[in-house]
């Protein structure tokens, strides 16, 4: 089963993808803020990464670097309620930059599109 | 002028130019008497008004970094956003040594969203040449470019040396081939175009392209990875360097054709155009002093330079380069040589097509570069002969 992890420092926004993205056939791990993450990657060692970037301590950004210093090529997924880290040069180290939806359509097609991709 | 940050990459180990890399980085070596190779790249900059420059460094980069600060430092102008800064591999976003040229560009991602430019000018610094960035810099934006990389022509049989560029009437790069072998058709021509590893990229150009190739398999090298993979898909041009000197300082004998192109009357590159000044650390000393020697009524020096700090006591200098502080005494002979700080030829030595390394002394009557078999037994020699003895690891150590 492929497994995604999920870093975002809001419960409700956790338990929701969990729920969603299980039902989607995938497994979810958690973490609740960047230091955390480090952790449960270097264990866990997930498909996918999905990450919020406004979070206390270690934001997402700061994390995206130390993802992909872990492994290079993991597709990374940030998923911020703001546009403005768009332009932001360190976001662009991600596949892709999704905004907060409560439809979460358009995330659940990306991290499909990105695991496919990674298969091939 | 665009907002253009400079981005010179440092980091190479410089194998090729050992042992003159064995306690320093290659942009660090002394170079013309009072330079250090990276001073002909950062006088481009600061010559073509370009006073944002990071250096990307990594081995040894200990001597390059006093050399910055002593030499560079202070013709910088924090107050009007103006700096020079070295970038050592520097686990801002990632953890690892620099793993290539696109990869100290990755790495530094962070630096470039800090000053956000326009443009970003990535030079290399182990070159040697005067070129102003800006007929370049206007080049790239009147073609609308993505990236321009400088080019320079080179004689066909040098081609398996260099990234070599093949271009269409508009400028436009049709073909990019890192040290190919030649072929039938290229030996037809008499020149062809090599890229000098100057390339000016549109930043949001080059950040997606390095994060790309950060991610896949290779060798995360400009000439190598990043421009044949963008040819055909982004507006990549070429553009010809017009003067003809540039030279990379990749071996021990590039290093020593370079220094002897400095010294004939008509020199192939000109350190005294005035327009042009080449900038360096220079320390408080006294004039060069020649004496003349009153055993043998001579003191010689012809087609040379001679850095503050020399004392000629007699002796004869042909086609040599003496740095500061060299002192030669009565009866020696220098020819052809590079004889860098410090250096001390006693009495009746003879020395010829040597480079000698910082402090070192050759006591009386020392012969180098006179006997082959001798020369390979006690010293480095290079592929076509040069002598070259390193620096000294103990103070005061003499060479006999």
């Amino acid at each position: 089963m492929e497994s995604i992890m999920v870093v975002d420092d809001d419960d409700s926004i956790r338990c929701l993808y969990e729920q969603v993205l299980t039902d989607e056939g995938y497994e979810v791990v958690l973490a609740g803020s960047g230091l955390e993450a480090v952790k449960i990657f270097k264990k866990e060692k997930p498909d996918i990464v999905i990450l919020d970037i406004r979070m206390p301590g270690m934001d997402g950004i700061e994390l995206l670097g130390k993802v992909l210093d872990m492994d290079r090529k993991i597709p990374v997924i940030i998923n911020s309620a703001y546009s403005m880290y768009k332009n932001n040069f360190l976001t662009w180290m991600a596949d892709a930059y999704i905004i907060k939806s409560s439809d979460l359509t358009e995330l659940k097609v990306k991290i499909r599109e990105l695991l496919d991709t990674r298969k091939k | 002028m665009e907002n253009i940050l400079v981005m010179i990459l440092s980091g190479g180990k410089g194998e090729r130019l050992y042992p003159l890399t064995r306690d320093r980085a290659k942009p660090a070596v002394p170079f013309g008497g009072i330079y250090r190779i990276i001073d002909f790249t950062l006088s481009n900059c600061v010559n073509s008004g370009l006073r944002k420059i990071y250096l990307l460094t990594q081995y040894k980069s200990l001597s390059l970094e006093r050399h910055i600060r002593l030499g560079w430092a202070s013709i910088f102008k924090p107050q009007i956003k103006e700096f020079i800064a070295t970038l050592p591999a520097q686990q801002r976003v990632t953890l690892n040594w620099y793993k290539g040229t696109a990869d100290a560009v990755f790495q530094n991602i962070y630096s470039i969203q800090q000053e956000r430019p326009n443009l970003i000018l990535i030079l290399s610094g182990d070159h040697i040449y005067k070129m102003d960035y800006r007929n370049m810099i206007r080049f790239h934006i009147k073609k609308k470019a993505d990236i321009t990389v400088g080019t320079v022509k080179v004689p066909i049989d040098e081609i398996s040396r260099f990234g070599i560029v093949e271009l269409n009437n508009d400028g436009g790069i049709v073909d990019f081939k890192e040290k190919p072998h030649q072929n039938n058709e290229q030996i037809k021509k008499n020149y062809t175009l090599a890229s000098m590893g100057v390339y000016i990229f549109n930043t949001d150009v080059l950040v997606k392209e390095t994060v790309e190739d950060a991610k896949r398999d290779s060798s995360h090298d400009f000439g190598k990875d990043i421009i044949p993979r963008m040819i055909p898909r982004k507006r990549v041009f070429g553009y010809i360097f017009d003067r003809d000197y540039w030279r990379d300082i990749g071996t021990i004998d590039a290093y020593w054709d370079t220094s002897m192109d400095l010294i004939s009357p008509l020199p192939l590159l000109n350190l005294y155009e005035k327009n042009w000044p080449i900038f360096s650390f220079k320390p408080q000393l006294p004039p060069a002093k020649i004496t003349l020697d009153v055993a043998s009524q001579k003191s010689e020096i012809v087609n040379s330079i001679v850095s503050p700090g020399c004392i000629i006591s007699g002796g004869y200098i042909k086609k040599s380069i003496l740095s500061y502080n060299v002192h030669i005494q009565s009866n020696a002979s220098v020819e052809e040589s590079v004889l860098m700080n410090n250096v001390h030829i006693q009495k009746g030595c003879r020395v010829r097509r040597a480079i000698i390394d910082k402090g070192i002394t050759l006591t009386e009557g020392t012969s180098i570069g006179y006997d082959k078999k001798d020369d390979k037994k006690n010293y480095f020699v290079s592929a076509k002969g040069i002598v070259v003895i390193p620096k000294t690891r103990v103070r005061g150590e003499k060479y006999v």
